[in-house]
């Protein structure tokens, strides 16, 4: 990947846009694909089914997009 | 003997539905960001829409809003990311004792209060409820003058008053003029009102308007970080392992968050993250040791959370048969209106008996509670180490968006998501300048009576 990634703070979290562009796409196929191609014609399983097919999308896209954290783990002693 | 076999199946519904409840909203709330309305309102749709016995979906909702509370203060006193707009009030004084290296016991007051906070404010709340029954019919007939009144009231008690009080009528001609424009062109037939899309038009409102702002380059400019965000995990192997409640807090700060949250289960109608900053702060300003002062807040403010939220569902479900707190009108607005299951004339609370509720409220809250503690007390740094390596922003985002598509699809197609995208841009930049949700939803629910009255003039 190249190095000149735009991160922006949103939502109270730093997101990279080309990732954000890509996350939202994704979950927005799972979505309405699993909606639209998989459920039968009764509202609730529709919509039993689109939840299913976001979340989907969700975990996909969490397998491709890495969070943009870094984490230290503080070596304070903790006092009772 | 029938009966006792569909009792027990629908006892074992209740149970798993709570124990379900726990396992998402455990999840959802140690994500940092997460807006309640926006992850509480879709999924107990959803429950609702699938046709679950009724007193099994409150069971479902009371567990869910108890763990999330809960859960929503971890990350917000662990790393000092606000897990929801709820543990927002607990920010200052939770980066306080993280900087005094005392997130770990901090975590467990947390916990305690919460506990706390759900063991006063449900009889409490089942008392109240039972005082203002009477009341209930007489109130429902004037129900739509007081989502009015409401959206009024919300408005004056805010911070933006004149602001607010302004945008209640062009927001109603919004809300209406899409109704009508839906009604118009036949895609909704004329008996349908659109609620559930409109409503999580408003909640991602916010989000919208700062994806649009991307769009200006000017504005992106303005917006851009150098490198990732840093957050510090305190390692906590020498927290004593002790999950005693009354080994945690001191008879004074038991005492000190008891009374707050009592007073607050009156206060139902009023802002819930309102009543959390300023009942919390009454409190904490009167301890002059700042690392006592952060500590009486974090379990005041907890405590308060779980007494807004619970007194907020439990008086307008039992009572008031109409959404009129922020928290049923907001987060709960499914237990009152989800065509076609519930309506406003016909939910809820037409159709459970007192005993139902009381048993609803307390299996969710009791299954809720206890294993939430447990898991808090236990695992807070192992979940939030994971939430944080593992769970993106990024996709986060796109879960919500996806979302809230498909629910303006499911509404009304593709012109609903249209619909919805400028709900989200106006009522988005609305909130940013100061309205905020609660006046937007009361708004929402009062828009068919303010344009029924403007058009007689």
């Amino acid at each position: 990947m190249k190095k000149n990634k735009t991160m922006v703070e949103i939502w109270q979290d730093v997101v990279e846009i080309k990732d954000l562009i890509r996350s939202i796409i994704l979950s927005f196929i799972f979505t309405f694909g699993v909606y639209l191609f998989v459920s039968p014609n009764n509202k609730a399983k529709e919509l039993f089914f689109g939840l299913v097919g976001a979340v989907m999308g969700f975990v996909i896209t969490n397998v491709f997009i890495k969070p943009k954290r870094i984490i230290i783990f503080d070596k304070n002693k903790i006092k009772e | 003997m029938i009966n006792s076999i569909m009792d027990t199946l629908v006892l074992l519904q209740m149970f798993l539905a709570a124990i379900g409840a726990v396992i998402i909203y455990t999840i959802i709330g140690f994500i940092p960001g997460t807006d309640e309305t926006s992850v509480l309102m879709p999924i107990t749709l959803t429950v609702v829409l699938a046709g679950v016995e009724p007193i099994v979906v409150l069971t479902f909702f009371i567990s869910a809003i108890v763990t999330l509370n809960l859960t929503n203060g971890i990350p917000t006193v662990l790393v000092g990311l606000p897990g929801g707009v709820m543990s927002s009030p607990m920010l200052e004084h939770s980066l306080f004792l993280k900087s005094m290296g005392l997130s770990a016991l901090a975590i467990k007051k947390l916990t305690v209060g919460s506990l706390i906070g759900t063991v006063i404010s449900i009889p409490v709340s089942l008392i109240l409820a039972r005082i203002l029954i009477p009341f209930g019919e007489s109130l429902q007939r004037l129900a739509p003058l007081l989502f009015f009144i409401g959206a009024i009231f919300l408005s004056l008690i805010g911070k933006n008053k004149l602001l607010s009080l302004f945008s209640i009528l062009p927001m109603s001609i919004l809300f209406m003029g899409l109704r009508h424009l839906y009604w118009g062109i036949g895609i909704v037939p004329r008996d349908t009102s659109i609620t559930t899309s409109f409503f999580l038009g408003i909640t991602v409102g916010p989000l919208i308007v700062s994806l649009f702002t991307l769009l200006n380059k000017k504005n992106l400019e303005s917006m851009i970080v150098e490198g990732k965000k840093k957050i510090y995990i305190p390692r906590d192997k020498l927290a004593s392992k002790k999950i005693n409640p009354f080994k945690i807090l001191t008879g004074d700060e038991i005492k000190k968050a008891s009374i707050p949250v009592f007073i607050s289960n009156f206060l139902f109608v009023l802002s819930p993250v309102g009543l959390t900053i300023l009942l919390g702060e009454a409190v904490a300003t009167r301890e002059k040791d700042p690392t006592r002062k952060a500590n009486i807040a974090i379990v005041t403010m907890a405590a308060i959370v779980q007494a807004t939220y619970l007194s907020g569902i439990i008086i307008p479900l039992i009572a008031l048969g109409i959404p009129l707190s922020p928290t049923a009108i907001g987060p709960g607005s499914a237990l009152f209106n989800a065509p076609p299951i519930f309506t406003i004339d016909n939910n809820m609370h037409h159709m459970l008996n007192t005993w139902e509720f009381i048993l609803a409220i307390i299996t969710g809250a009791i299954i809720a509670i206890s294993i939430t503690y447990y898991i808090a007390n236990k695992f807070a740094n192992k979940i939030s180490t994971f939430v944080l390596k593992r769970i993106s922003h990024e996709s986060i985002i796109g879960l919500f968006i996806s979302l809230v598509l498909l629910l303006s699809y499911m509404d009304a197609g593709l012109i609903n998501i249209i619909g919805v995208l400028l709900i989200g841009i106006t009522c988005g930049t609305l909130n940013k300048l100061g309205v905020n949700y609660g006046v937007q939803f009361m708004t929402l629910y009062a828009a068919p009576w303010i344009v029924d009255k403007l058009a007689l003039f």
